[in-house]
């Protein structure tokens, strides 16, 4: 662990059973403040139920998950503090792109709602779609959307649930820069993939789950972030 | 929090109305089960005011029923509920915000069925506003804080199918029974002690119903 800080993220044994097998095993993972994880795997091997676990959103069998060292559960403030793109996109059939991030904004306690949703539509380049339902975009203009929901009230742990799905190519540079900017303003980040050439180029961390259990950690190929071996060192 | 509360009634209106998912089907179901009492039941007038105060709730049970179960359905079926779960709010801000939003869908139900029982059924609903909406008001809210629950609770472990009425009606019967007995009484002038004993038994039930839904809900909705 570096310095005295507590981590920004701590699963501590976390298990979780879905119907008749576990989706997760006693899982336990740390995750630094500003540090960027990899979570790879194939399907079904407990991605979205730990990421799910880790934005407190499903409660595990059995462990724990932390916040900066306070029980995730402890008090709904601390959710501020997290920001999640899951594996659906959150987005209200019946609400227009910009109508959803003004109540993301507005229940997230954004000062200026108004104006942070439509400097988010900008952003994600949807400005034109903003008056649209959700359920007349495409899948990848959903995917963007849900991303700014996710990040509207710039949380400092985002977890992202295969965030590249969906995105044509110039989607998926504009995703990787974002992360890198994520990154530079000391955001703790942990997305799920399935490439692991992303995987490595993208996180400081490679963390691989299979059948539910914490299967491999090893060292991404970010910029920036010295090898584990030297920041343990 | 009421800030919150606001936006979480705004969305869920602003939602219906566009999606129309769950209204038309209740004022349907409500509309109709009115001409049948109305047409069928060859009630002489002196029978019409004995009959009229359950005949109308449970109108209102049934059709409010469809409301209540669309309260959590639709946020399940978007995948919306993991994202209000994220929001940094207390999860009876939620609660109590579907239960605001239902007890104005009943109380939008009953605007339409009551002057149509007048209408129909020749009976004098309407002689009394002032009472009768105190007693629309307690009965919406014990059936709502109920209903609530129960649908959030249905909606965590269906698929499909109509556990929410099979949930929501033993627990309601109480509030229906004394609605009706309240309704009747007053419909006969008669708001004496016994017509009181029946609203404070709506005004207990609400109480109580909104104090446990609130309560309960975080645990209801659990994963």
């Amino acid at each position: 662990m570096m310095g005295t800080n507590p981590a920004a993220v701590e699963a501590i044994g976390l298990s979780k059973t879905l119907g008749p097998r576990p989706a997760l095993c006693d899982v336990t993972l740390e995750l630094a403040e500003g540090e960027t994880v990899a979570l790879t795997g194939p399907n079904g091997a407990g991605k979205t139920t730990l990421l799910r676990c880790l934005a407190s959103v499903l409660r595990p069998s059995a462990g724990e998950v932390r916040w900066f060292g306070r029980p995730a559960r402890s008090d709904p403030a601390l959710r501020r503090h997290v920001g999640l793109l899951a594996h659906e996109s959150l987005l209200y059939p019946h609400l227009t792109l910009r109508e959803d991030l003004r109540f993301a904004a507005r229940m997230y306690g954004v000062r200026d709602a108004a104006a942070s949703a439509d400097r988010w539509l900008r952003t994600i380049g949807l400005e034109s779609f903003a008056d649209r339902l959700s359920s007349q975009i495409s899948r990848g203009m959903r995917q963007r959307v849900a991303l700014a929901r996710a990040l509207i009230h710039r949380p400092r742990i985002v977890l992202l649930d295969e965030p590249f799905s969906a995105l044509d190519a110039e989607g998926a540079a504009w995703l990787a820069a974002l992360l890198g900017d994520l990154r530079a303003e000391g955001r703790t980040v942990c997305f799920a993939t399935h490439d692991p050439e992303r995987a490595r180029t993208l996180g400081d961390r490679v963390v691989q789950l299979r059948s539910g259990r914490l299967f491999e950690v090893r060292d991404g190929a970010s910029p920036g972030r010295a090898p584990a071996a030297a920041r343990a060192a | 929090m009421a800030a919150k509360l606001w936006w979480v009634i705004h969305k869920d209106l602003v939602s219906e109305w566009r999606g129309r998912q769950a209204w038309p089907a209740m004022l349907v179901l409500g509309i109709a089960v009115v001409l049948v009492f109305s047409f069928q039941m060859d009630l002489l007038p002196q029978q019409k005011p004995a009959l009229v105060g359950g005949l109308l709730w449970l109108a209102v049970f049934f059709a409010g029923i469809f409301a209540l179960d669309r309260s959590f359905a639709a946020e399940r079926e978007a995948g919306c509920w993991d994202g209000l779960k994220l929001y940094p709010v207390s999860p009876s801000v939620i609660y109590l915000g579907k239960v605001i939003v239902n007890v104005a869908t009943l109380s939008a139900l009953e605007c339409v069925l009551v002057p149509l029982f007048v209408a129909l059924a020749d009976v004098p609903l309407l002689e009394r506003p002032g009472d009768l909406i105190l007693i629309a008001a307690l009965g919406n809210a014990g059936i709502a804080a109920v209903g609530t629950l129960l649908s959030a609770l249905a909606a965590g472990v269906r698929r499909s199918g109509n556990l929410t009425v099979l949930l929501v009606l033993p627990l309601t019967i109480p509030v229906v029974l004394a609605a009706a007995e309240a309704t009747r009484l007053m419909v006969a002038g008669d708001l004496g002690p016994a017509w009181w004993r029946w609203v404070q038994l709506l005004a207990a039930f609400a109480v109580v119903f909104t104090t446990a839904g609130t309560l309960l809900f975080e645990l209801a909705v659990e994963e």
